[in-house]
């Protein structure tokens, strides 16, 4: 049960950060980031759910809650940039914003 | 390494590849097939690993409903769509989670997850309506590269994970009082400083999403780079 679980949360992970890096648009990059943070969440709870010592521990589960926590801070403010940017350039490709970019 | 997981792992990134939307249709039949035989394959690998007392019927519907979710998620060329799938995604998860007997926890991914912040996505993402399809929506950026990175990652993972974990795990008895109070007491005993720091965060995330969401005038750097 551990092992499965544990695995469904790697690949959950994984489908997140391949559609962080291949999709273009903004917002679904950072739903992708959303994405990757429910695999560390089933992660955490199969870690406190069944534990390699035998004893139920409760820290995966207070530490999931963390977690969603920091997921609502970082949706707020990374909505609030993509706003702002929106606003500016009137699209919401990644690739228009090239200021910072090593020419 | 077993040669299932090898299989699914590439299965996956192949199907992965080809249904990643890149402006023509062609390729996404195919994709879709291949993924679908990927994760036929990967629940099969599943099932062998959850021991004969696990309720596996309810586990493999959740986790094909939350794969099935996931990939939808990332291969959809309509945001709004993405949106959604991500809802289900949270609902499959948070079955998992009380299939595990983590109430408290999946009830929080509901309401936090599937209620604020997936709202305000689609909010965002009406605000920023564009005309379908939009030309970064319908094309992914480097596919192939960044289907080979989650291939190798995948792979990696689960090689340490299906050649070291096995057979330490035994079934314990669930403790004593309900998960809430459990939890809540943990939360307000021996994390205290943590929760005073998370709350001290929201309410900084929540002012400077206020304050950078306020600014309405470009600036000079701003409107250089508008020129070139």
């Amino acid at each position: 049960m551990l092992l499965a679980t544990v695995l469904l949360g790697a690949v959950l992970f994984v489908l997140g950060l391949i559609g962080f890096v291949t999709r273009r648009n903004l917002i679904i990059m950072f739903l992708c980031t959303e994405m990757m943070f429910q695999g560390i969440i089933i992660n955490l709870v199969a870690f406190g759910r069944y534990p390699l010592s035998g004893q139920r521990l409760l820290d995966g589960e207070v530490f999931g809650l963390f977690l969603v926590a920091v997921a609502a801070a970082e949706a707020a403010l990374a909505l609030a940039v993509v706003v702002v940017l929106y606003r500016f350039r009137g699209t919401l490709d990644a690739g228009a914003w090239t200021l910072l970019k090593d020419e | 390494m077993p040669s299932l997981l090898l299989a699914v792992v590439i299965a996956g990134a192949v199907g992965l590849f080809l249904s990643l939307p890149r402006g023509r249709a062609s390729a996404g039949r195919i994709g879709s097939l291949v993924l679908a035989v990927a994760g036929a394959m990967l629940l099969a690998l599943l099932a062998r690993r959850l021991g004969s007392d696990a309720p596996w019927a309810w586990y493999l519907g959740f986790a094909l409903v939350s794969l099935l979710a996931a990939v939808r998620v990332i291969t959809h060329t309509r945001p709004v769509y993405s949106a959604l799938y991500f809802v289900l995604l949270v609902v499959a998860v948070a079955g998992l989670l009380l299939m595990m007997q983590v109430e408290l926890l999946a009830y929080a991914l509901i309401i936090v997850y599937a209620g604020a912040i997936l709202v305000t996505y689609l909010f965002v993402i009406m605000l920023a309506q564009q005309p379908h399809p939009a030309d970064y929506d319908v094309t992914a950026r480097d596919p192939f590269w960044g289907c080979l990175a989650g291939f190798f990652l995948l792979a990696l993972i689960g090689s340490r994970l299906v050649g070291s974990a096995t057979g330490v795990l035994l079934p314990e008895p669930p403790p004593p009082g309900d998960n809430f109070t459990l939890v809540g007491t943990r939360l307000l005993t021996e994390y205290m400083l943590a929760i005073q720091v998370v709350g001290v965060l929201l309410t900084a995330a929540m002012v400077g999403a206020v304050a950078i969401a306020r600014r309405e005038k470009p600036t000079e750097t701003d409107a250089a780079e508008g020129e070139t």
